[in-house]
C-alpha cells in the first residue's frame, strides 16, 4: 500500500544553507546558495541541506510514460513526479508502445505533457524529449514520415525496444532519415537469435533451463548497424548495451571515423545474471542483464569513455503482469526514483564525480539535444552520499512498483529535488 | 523417524545427501508395500492433495495419483486445458482459489521454470515440483536413483552415462544433481545443438561428445526422450541422423558393461533413442522405473506431509 506522498511546493527562489555545491569541477561547501526556479511568485524558500551533496539535475534516456493506449499501467502525471522525485530536469521519450510516426503523434504527444501551472506541483516544463519512430507502426516495412517528424521536433529516430529490422530496410530507413540529419537510436538485438529468449545465454540459463539470449543476437545486430552507418554515413546510437563485445564494436568503429554514441542500462551496471537463481521476475528486463564478465566489461566502457551515458529505461509494469513467474512476466524495471541513490557512490569510486556527472547528466542530455538550458540551470538535485535508505513501494510514483530494487538498501539517499520552480522533498 | 531438511521439493539442487537417503530408504518401504496384496496406507488420510498440471502428462499425473491414493489422500486432479486458466486467471489467482479449498499439498507441472518456488512463495500448501520447464523434475531423478540402488546396490562410485536431448531436459538436470550428490559418476552426452552450451556451473559431472566414449565404462545408461514438441526447427537434420549416430543400439550396447542397465524416462520413441531390441531386452529396467515412480511419489508426499502415521508404513 502507498502512502507516503513527498512534499513539493512552487518556489521562484530556494537558498539551500550548507551546500556542497557543484561548481563545475568539484563540490564545495558553502554556507549559502541561491537558486533561482522558473515562476513568477515571490515564494522562496530556505533550506538545509546538512552537507550534503548539490548536483545538476539529471537527465534520463529511455522513459516511457504509457499513454494514452496503457494509462491503466502509468500516466505522464507518473512519470513527471517520478522525474522529481530522481531528480531528472529532462528525458528522450521512446515509447515501446505507441509508435510516434507521424507528426501529429509527435504534436499529440507533446500536447499531452502537463502544463505550467503554478501552484500545480505537477506543472512541468520538463525538458522531455521524443524520438520518431523510423517504420510506420513499428517492426514493419514502410517508412515513418520522418521528414515531418525532424521538422516538428523528434530528437532522433528510433522504433521503441524492437529489434533491428531486416537488412534491406534497414538501410532504406537510414538513407532516407539522413536527410534529416538525426541520429538513429537502436537497440542492437537480432529478431531471429533472440527468438524466445527471455535471459542472458549463460552459465545461469543454462543451469536453471531457462531460454537465453546470446550476446552475438547484441553484437550481430550491432555490426550490422554499424556496417549500414559506416556505409550511408548516418549517426547512430546504441542502447542499452549489455556487453563488452559490442563495446569493442563501437571503439573499432570510432577508429574508422563512425559516428557512433552509447549508452548502458542502469540495472546491467548493479547486477549480472546471478540474480537469476532468484527466479525474481523483478529481474526480468529486456535486453537482459548479463554475466559478471559483461558487467565488469560495461564498467571498463564507463572507465574508458566509450559509454556516452547511463540510460534509465523506465517501464511501468502492472503488478499483475510482475506476479508471475519468471518467464511469464512482463520485462522491464522502473528507475528514475532510485537510480542516483543506487549508483552514485559506485560510479564516483570508478570515474569520479565530474564523469559520473555527465554520464547522468550532461551526456544523455546530449544525445537529445536538451542539455541545461536557461530554464534548467538551476536545477538540482541534494543527495546525502552516506545516507543509506530502503526502498520501499511508496518511493515510486504511479500504482507501480516493479524494480529490482525494492527492498534493498541503496547507499545514499535523496533528500529533496529543485526542477523548475518546484521543491520537492523526500 | 528423522525428518526432512527441505520443506517443499522444488528440485534436487541443494538438497542433501541426508535428505535424499531418506526419501529413498522411504521409497524402499513403499516399493515393498506394493508388492503386497494390499497396498494402501493411511499415511495421508484426511490430507488433500491437488495435482495442478498445466502441461500434458499422463505417466507422472498418474504415478502420483496412484501414489498419492496409495496413501490414502483425497486427490484432486486440476488440468489447464479445461479450467480457469483457460478463461485468463493468473497463476496466482488459480493457487489462491484452490487454496482457498483448505487443500494440504499442490503437485505442479509448468512449462515455466520456477514456478513450483513461485507457488511456494505465494501459498501456505507443501508444494511437490512435477517438472517446471527445462529445469527440474526431480521424482523422475529420485525414481532413477531408486532404480539404480536396486539392481546396482549402490550409485556410490557408479558410472551413470544420460544420453540426448540435455539442453530441454529437466530430467537430466535433476539427476545430474541427484546423483552427483549421492556419490556417482555422471556423463552427459548428446548432439552438440541439445546440450547445454555454458556448462561452467554443472562442471562437477563429464560433458563427453562421442557416445561410444560416453558408453564405455557406464553401469548404467539413462536415454533421454527426443523432446520433439520442444525443439526448434534446425536442431537435428533428422530422426534417422540421430538415432544412428546417439540412438542405444545393440552395436553400442555392444561397448559397454556386460552387466549396465539401459532406463528411459518414457514415453519411448522406439527405433530413435531405443532400439525396441534394448528397449524390452534383458539389459531395460524401464518398468521397474515406473513402478519405482510410484514408491518414490509416495516416500516424497509422505516424508513432506510430515511423515505423521510413520508406523503404518
Amino acid at each position: 500500500m502507498k502512502m507516503r506522498k513527498p512534499n513539493k511546493e512552487f518556489y521562484s527562489k530556494v537558498v539551500l544553507k550548507n551546500a556542497k555545491f557543484w561548481n563545475g569541477n568539484a563540490f564545495e561547501l558553502r554556507d549559502e546558495v541561491c537558486l533561482i526556479g522558473a515562476g513568477n511568485n515571490e515564494d522562496s524558500l530556505e533550506y538545509d541541506s546538512n552537507g550534503a551533496l548539490v548536483m545538476p539535475a539529471l537527465f534520463a534516456l529511455g522513459i516511457d510514460f504509457m499513454e494514452p493506449l496503457r494509462d491503466d499501467v502509468y500516466t505522464y502525471v507518473d512519470g513527471v513526479e517520478a522525474m522529481r522525485r530522481g531528480g531528472f530536469y529532462g528525458g528522450l521519450y521512446e515509447s515501446a508502445a505507441n509508435p510516434i510516426d507521424d507528426a501529429d503523434k509527435l504534436t499529440a504527444a507533446i500536447n499531452r505533457r502537463p502544463v505550467d501551472e503554478p501552484g500545480n506541483p505537477y506543472g512541468s516544463s520538463l525538458a522531455i524529449r521524443f524520438l520518431g519512430a523510423y517504420s510506420k507502426g513499428f517492426g514493419t516495412d514502410s517508412l515513418a514520415e520522418m521528414m515531418e517528424l525532424a521538422q516538428t521536433g523528434v530528437a532522433g529516430f528510433g522504433d521503441g525496444n524492437a529489434a533491428i529490422p531486416h537488412s534491406r530496410f534497414l538501410r532504406l530507413a537510414m538513407e532516407y532519415g539522413k536527410m534529416t540529419g538525426k541520429r538513429f537510436f537502436f537497440q542492437p538485438m537480432d529478431k531471429t537469435l533472440r527468438k524466445s529468449g527471455c535471459v542472458h545465454e549463460g552459465a545461469y540459463s543454462d543451469m536453471l533451463g531457462m531460454k537465453g539470449i546470446p550476446r552475438i543476437a547484441e553484437t550481430i545486430a550491432a555490426y550490422t548497424v554499424l556496417e549500414t552507418a559506416r556505409f550511408l554515413q548516418v549517426p547512430v546510437h546504441f542502447k542499452q548495451v549489455t556487453c563488452g563485445e559490442t563495446l569493442d564494436l563501437v571503439r573499432d568503429a570510432r577508429k574508422k571515423g563512425i559516428d557512433v554514441t552509447c549508452d548502458v542500462g542502469l540495472y546491467h551496471l548493479l547486477f549480472d545474471d546471478s540474480c537469476l537463481e532468484t527466479l525474481d521476475s523483478a529481474y526480468h528486463i529486456l535486453p537482459p542483464i548479463r554475466s559478471a564478465v559483461d558487467r565488469d566489461a560495461l564498467w571498463q566502457g564507463i572507465v574508458d569513455g566509450t559509454v556516452n551515458a547511463i540510460s534509465m529505461n523506465h517501464a511501468p509494469v502492472l503488478r499483475q503482469d510482475k506476479v508471475v513467474n519468471f518467464e511469464d512476466s512482463v520485462p522491464g524495471a522502473l528507475s528514475l526514483e532510485v537510480a542516483l541513490p543506487a549508483i552514485w557512490n559506485k560510479l564516483v569510486a570508478k570515474v569520479g564525480e565530474a564523469r559520473a556527472i555527465e554520464l547522468l547528466s550532461t551526456g544523455p542530455a546530449r544525445l537529445a539535444n536538451a542539455v541545461h538550458g536557461k530554464n534548467h540551470g538551476d536545477d538540482v538535485v541534494i543527495l546525502a552520499a552516506d545516507k543509506p535508505h530502503k526502498v520501499v513501494e511508496s518511493d515510486f510514483a504511479g500504482h507501480v512498483c516493479n524494480s529490482p530494487l525494492l527492498g534493498k538498501e541503496l547507499p545514499s539517499s535523496i533528500l529533496a529535488t529543485y526542477i523548475n520552480g518546484v521543491f520537492t522533498q523526500l | 523417524m528423522s525428518a526432512l531438511e527441505i520443506k517443499h521439493l522444488f528440485g534436487l539442487r541443494g538438497v542433501s545427501k541426508h535428505d535424499i537417503r531418506l526419501i529413498l530408504d522411504h521409497a524402499k518401504q513403499f516399493r515393498e508395500i506394493l508388492e503386497r496384496p494390499v497396498k494402501k496406507v493411511p499415511s495421508l488420510r484426511g490430507m488433500t492433495v491437488v495435482n495442478l498440471f498445466f502441461e500434458n502428462s499422463t505417466r507422472t499425473r498418474t504415478s502420483f495419483e496412484l501414489a498419492e491414493k496409495r496413501l490414502s489422500a483425497d486427490t484432486v486432479n486440476f488440468a489447464s486445458s479445461n479450467s480457469s486458466v483457460k478463461k485468463g486467471e493468473t497463476l496466482v489467482d488459480t493457487l489462491r482459489n484452490i487454496e482457498a479449498m483448505k487443500i494440504d499439498i499442490v503437485v505442479v507441472r509448468h512449462k515455466g521454470t520456477g514456478v513450483p518456488k513461485f507457488l511456494a512463495d505465494n501459498s501456505n500448501a507443501i508444494i511437490v515440483n512435477a517438472g517446471d520447464g527445462a529445469h527440474e523434475h526431480p521424482t523422475q531423478a529420485l525414481l532413477d536413483m531408486l532404480t539404480i540402488e536396486e539392481k546396482l546396490g549402490t550409485l556410490e562410485g557408479k558410472n551413470v552415462t544420460i544420453i540426448g536431448d540435455i539442453r530441454h531436459s529437466r530430467v537430466a538436470r535433476s539427476n545430474l544433481w541427484g546423483m552427483s550428490t549421492m556419490g556417482a559418476h555422471v556423463t552427459l552426452c548428446g548432439p552438440s545443438t541439445l546440450v547445454p552450451r555454458n556448462t561452467e556451473l554443472m562442471n562437477h559431472v563429464t560433458w563427453e561428445p562421442d557416445v561410444r566414449k560416453a558408453v564405455a565404462n557406464a553401469d548404467a545408461i539413462i536415454a533421454l526422450r527426443l523432446q520433439k514438441e520442444r525443439m526448434d526447427d534446425a536442431l537435428l537434420p533428422s530422426m534417422r541422423e540421430y538415432r544412428n549416430t546417439f540412438g542405444i543400439t545393440e552395436e553400442l550396447l555392444a561397448k559397454a558393461k556386460d552387466k549396465v542397465i539401459i532406463m528411459h524416462p518414457g514415453p519411448i520413441n522406439r527405433g530413435v533413442e531405443l532400439d525396441s531390441d534394448i528397449a524390452d531386452g534383458e539389459h531395460s529396467v524401464i518398468l521397474d522405473q515406473v513402478t519405482n515412480g510410484v514408491a518414490v511419489r509416495m516416500a516424497v508426499l509422505f516424508l513432506l506431509a510430515g511423515g505423521r502415521n510413520n508406523e503404518n508404513a
